[in-house]
């Protein structure tokens, strides 16, 4: 156990339910501000299908104080850098700036978060539709295999699901969004009561503290909302496959499951296995498919964890140019099998443990991966100083756990599928 | 105390200056460069080579990355995949790449397992198995790769607007990895022979970041020490030129978007314009409201982004206006950027200026607050023969750049009657409408 991990935490609750955790780091004289907002893709209702995302743009269109494109231009001009993502689970806006600049970017968050909704009009909406649907093709449509997520979201979680659509969405959906949708949308999920405020940086907890209930303390308080508790589904019954025809450099096939919710032993034991299985080049698929047998020209597996009940698991073979994708296809589920049925060995095991380990201290080496790790454990489990304990939560799974989630989550009969054949003209040529 | 309304006072950034490495030649010429960095639980080391692509054989280019892609499948000491099992028994991951300047092989391992890192390290570089099978596997694959980056718009606009703008005398016109016909002949004699030549201590630095032990250069010199360069020589780097412009319309056939880029052959790090460029590329295509973004994206909507991008090599350069415009509104979007990148009668302003060097100094500490980041610069300067000096000499610079001197510099890089254009879009739906705008478009497969 080589790794006692002690970051501060530090964390308060302001009076109107914004929850913050600073975590003082006086290496660099930076700081670095996260806000997870307790809203995502899950949270779309039919016909609102990658609102959370456009909406996640039209928070950089201006607000009381603050012009359009101006939070993100004025902190860049300070030496800031400024972005902001949307997911199955959350929507995070984070900047991480000179330490001298801390007050102004805690100021542009609050202020965007007290008065964004009356600020909206028909010409930001109409652009940022535009802008969104721009980067819907240039991120999934004009890419091979782009809708490869979107297609196994919906195959394994159906398309009713929370889980069952991606944070893209779809393009009439996108349309359908108007000033009015958009402004009911943020005054449903933008309070202080559903959002996480993380500082990490050459503050002290308690300077910190000051400044945020300096700036944001006065806004309104709500009543925490309370999601009601996530509900598992159980593992896939059978296989179901999907084939897409379309313009691929090669053919390929995906296979994906149904995994525990994530932060539980269920969870990080399947992680654990799927890197066993395609995470590297010591993983039995590459050894097998692309080493051994020279069937296949890549293969990857992950997981995604995902907190409402039930994550995502998926691993993928691509064929090399020219061939079929039988012989890689049979012999991946061999390799699938085999793990369901005995696991890995503990060699297996020690090795993913130490390629896990690494992967953690890397996220939190950088103030900015290490607020918003921070944030996600304030927000999904009200516990930001498990970031300390996580590594020591993984090193304890044994052999035994591993093999008894192998079995139970990752079967090859209870798995989704979906194949990719090559149209019959190349898009290279 | 309610503070809401009144925007707060900034105060001005401290200074901040990159780390100095602590350096160390060893006897065999290899040098040693380590940033102790507290806190940093993962050491970033890189090893770079000093072996230009214009080095390989005309007819099998490539074969510098299928050497690169080879080393780690098996050494003398652990042979086969007990090589990458060593590896990933420490946590360490092993990355690399064969650049046009250099070869590189990059790792990242826990600290407390840096020693054994640097062990495993030097065995690939000093004795891989590099096996027949090895070769034959990776060149299918390489083959493979091809296809897929040619199957990528982005991509395939990268590698077009790269052709279009360097002489195809020069090897860096030309895919890094090489192309499906030299791929295909690189023989198993090519790699070890060039794996021989140029992976070699005269040739070689180490470059080690992370929370440091002190014991690094020792660790260093028990694992390259006695490591030994061949007697045939070296290769000196090509000094590219620039083409005349081009226009080039490549066909994919019922894309919803095409990838435009838009530019042409830039300068490197050591033309004394370089602060210039860099302020005025952020200027112009850099900030998030910079004057190709807020047009192109937030005024239009045409596009998830569009940026001005200076991309220095060893030796010249490529700068372009890139980004990815639904089929329809191309033409606009290109005469539009061709207008905002026409500086003659809107030069690059004070406050532009200002913007820009606040930027540039103010995201450094963050961009190099890793291990990785320091390694991943220092790395990069010396592939491309640049002193680390440069990091904070560059700092000095950008504060002196002046509105003229950023104006200047675009000009002289890009002039709006001599731009290189590539497009990889539909061409049915695009050619004639490009015609009439006065691109003279050559439509390539």
């Amino acid at each position: 156990m080589p790794y006692r991990l002690n970051y501060p935490i530090h964390q308060r609750t302001l009076g109107n339910g914004l929850r913050v955790v600073v975590s003082p780091d006086h290496s660099v004289p930076l700081a670095a501000v996260n806000l997870w907002y307790d809203v995502g893709s899950r949270d779309e209702r039919p016909g609102e299908f990658g609102w959370a995302h456009l909406f996640e743009h039209l928070m950089f269109s201006g607000s009381a104080h603050v012009g359009s494109g101006e939070h993100l231009n004025a902190l860049q001009a300070l030496g800031g850098s400024v972005n902001a993502t949307t997911w199955f689970d959350r929507t995070n806006y984070f900047e991480t700036l000179p330490v001298g600049a801390l007050d102004l970017a805690l100021w542009m968050e609050a202020d965007r978060l007290a008065t964004l909704p009356d600020h909206l009009d028909d010409a930001s909406v109409e652009t940022q539709r535009e802008v969104v649907k721009e980067e819907k093709r240039q991120r999934y449509d004009n890419v091979p295999y782009g809708d490869a997520m979107p297609q196994l979201v919906e195959l394994v979680f159906g398309p009713d699901h929370p889980y069952g659509h991606t944070t893209i969405g779809s393009m009439a959906d996108i349309d359908g969004a108007t000033v009015e949708g958009a402004a009911t949308f943020f005054r449903n999920h933008y309070r202080p009561d559903n959002a996480v405020l993380t500082i990490v940086g050459d503050i002290t907890a308690k300077d910190a503290f000051k400044r945020a209930e300096r700036y944001f303390g006065h806004l309104p308080s709500w009543n925490r909302r309370v999601r009601p508790a996530a509900v598992a589904l159980a593992p896939l019954t059978g296989v179901t496959t999907r084939e897409v025809t379309g313009r691929v450099p090669a053919a390929a096939t995906y296979y994906a499951w149904r995994l525990p919710a994530r932060d539980t032993w269920g969870f990080d034991a399947c992680e654990l296995a799927l890197s066993v299985l395609g995470g590297g080049q010591t993983s039995r698929l590459h050894r097998e498919l692309v080493r051994s047998q020279r069937v296949a020209a890549g293969v990857g597996a992950s997981a995604m964890p995902l907190i409402g009940g039930t994550s995502f698991g998926v691993v993928n073979v691509r064929a090399l140019p020219g061939q079929d994708i039988d012989a890689a296809h049979r012999a991946a589920l061999v390799q699938i099998e085999r793990l369901a049925d005995a696991g890995p060995t503990q060699a297996e095991l020690d090795r993913a443990k130490a390629q896990f380990a690494r992967e953690w201290l890397t996220e939190l080496a950088r103030f900015d991966s290490r607020a918003d790790l921070i944030g996600a454990y304030a927000t999904l489990h009200d516990d930001p100083d498990r970031v300390n304990r996580k590594l020591e939560e993984v090193e304890r799974l044994t052999l035994d756990q591993v093999a008894e989630a192998c079995s139970a989550f990752l079967e090859p009969g209870q798995r989704a599928q979906l194949d990719y054949r090559q149209e019959a003209v190349d898009a290279a040529q | 105390m309610r503070r809401s309304d009144q925007r707060p006072e900034v105060k001005a950034p401290q200074r901040w200056r990159f780390p100095d490495p602590t350096r160390l030649w060893l006897d065999n010429g290899m040098q040693l460069m380590a940033c102790d960095r507290e806190g940093q639980h993962v050491a970033a080391v890189s090893l770079i080579l000093d072996a230009p692509l214009n080095a390989e054989p005309v007819d099998v280019e490539g074969v510098a990355t299928i050497a690169q892609r080879c080393l780690d499948e098996g050494t003398a000491a652990h042979p086969g995949p007990s090589f990458a099992e060593a590896l990933e028994d420490i946590g360490a991951v092993l990355g690399g790449s064969a650049g046009y300047s250099g070869s590189e092989l990059s790792l990242e391992v826990p600290t407390d397992r840096l020693g054994e890192a640097l062990g495993l390290l030097a065995e690939v570089v000093r004795e891989p198995e590099l096996r027949p099978d090895d070769v034959d596997r990776h060149r299918t694959l390489r083959l493979a790769e091809i296809e897929h980056l040619l199957a990528n718009s982005a991509h395939r606009s990268a590698l077009e607007f790269r052709a279009a703008c360097i002489p195809s005398r020069y090897r860096a016109s030309r895919m890094v990895g090489g192309s499906q016909a030299t791929v295909s002949a690189i023989t198993h004699d090519d790699v070890l022979s060039f794996h021989e030549r140029y992976y070699r201590p005269d040739a070689a630095t180490l470059i080690i970041s992370g929370e440091l032990s002190g014991q690094e250069f020792a660790q260093a010199a028990t694992a390259f020490g006695d490591w030994e360069s061949p007697a045939e020589g070296y290769t000196s780097h090509e000094v590219p030129g620039s083409r005349t412009p081009h226009c080039w319309l490549i066909d994919r056939p019922g894309a919803v978007q095409a990838d435009v880029r838009l530019g042409g052959f830039g300068i490197d790090r050591g033309d004394p314009r370089w602060a210039d460029v860099q302020v005025a590329t952020h200027a112009l295509g850099g900030a998030f409201l910079s004057r190709l973004n807020r047009v192109l994206r937030e005024e239009k909507g045409f596009t998830y982004g569009a940026h001005l991008v200076n991309t220095p090599m060893r030796e010249g350069g490529l700068i372009s206006m890139q980004g990815s415009f639904r089929t329809e509104v191309v033409p606009e979007a290109l005469t539009l950027a061709r207008d905002l990148l026409d500086l003659t009668s809107a030069p690059i302003t004070q406050a532009e200026v200002t913007d820009a060097v606040n930027y540039t100094k103010g995201v450094a500490p963050l961009r190099y607050s890793t291990a990785q980041g320091i390694t991943d610069r220092i790395a990069a300067l010396v592939r491309d023969g640049v002193n680390v000096e440069f990091v904070n000499a560059n700092f000095e610079a950008i504060g002196l750049v002046t509105p003229e001197s950023a104006t200047q510099s675009i000009m002289e890089l890009l002039p709006p009657d001599g731009l290189t254009l590539v497009v990889v879009g539909d061409a049915a739906s695009l050619h004639d409408q490009l015609l009439a705008d006065g691109w003279l478009v050559e439509v390539r497969a």
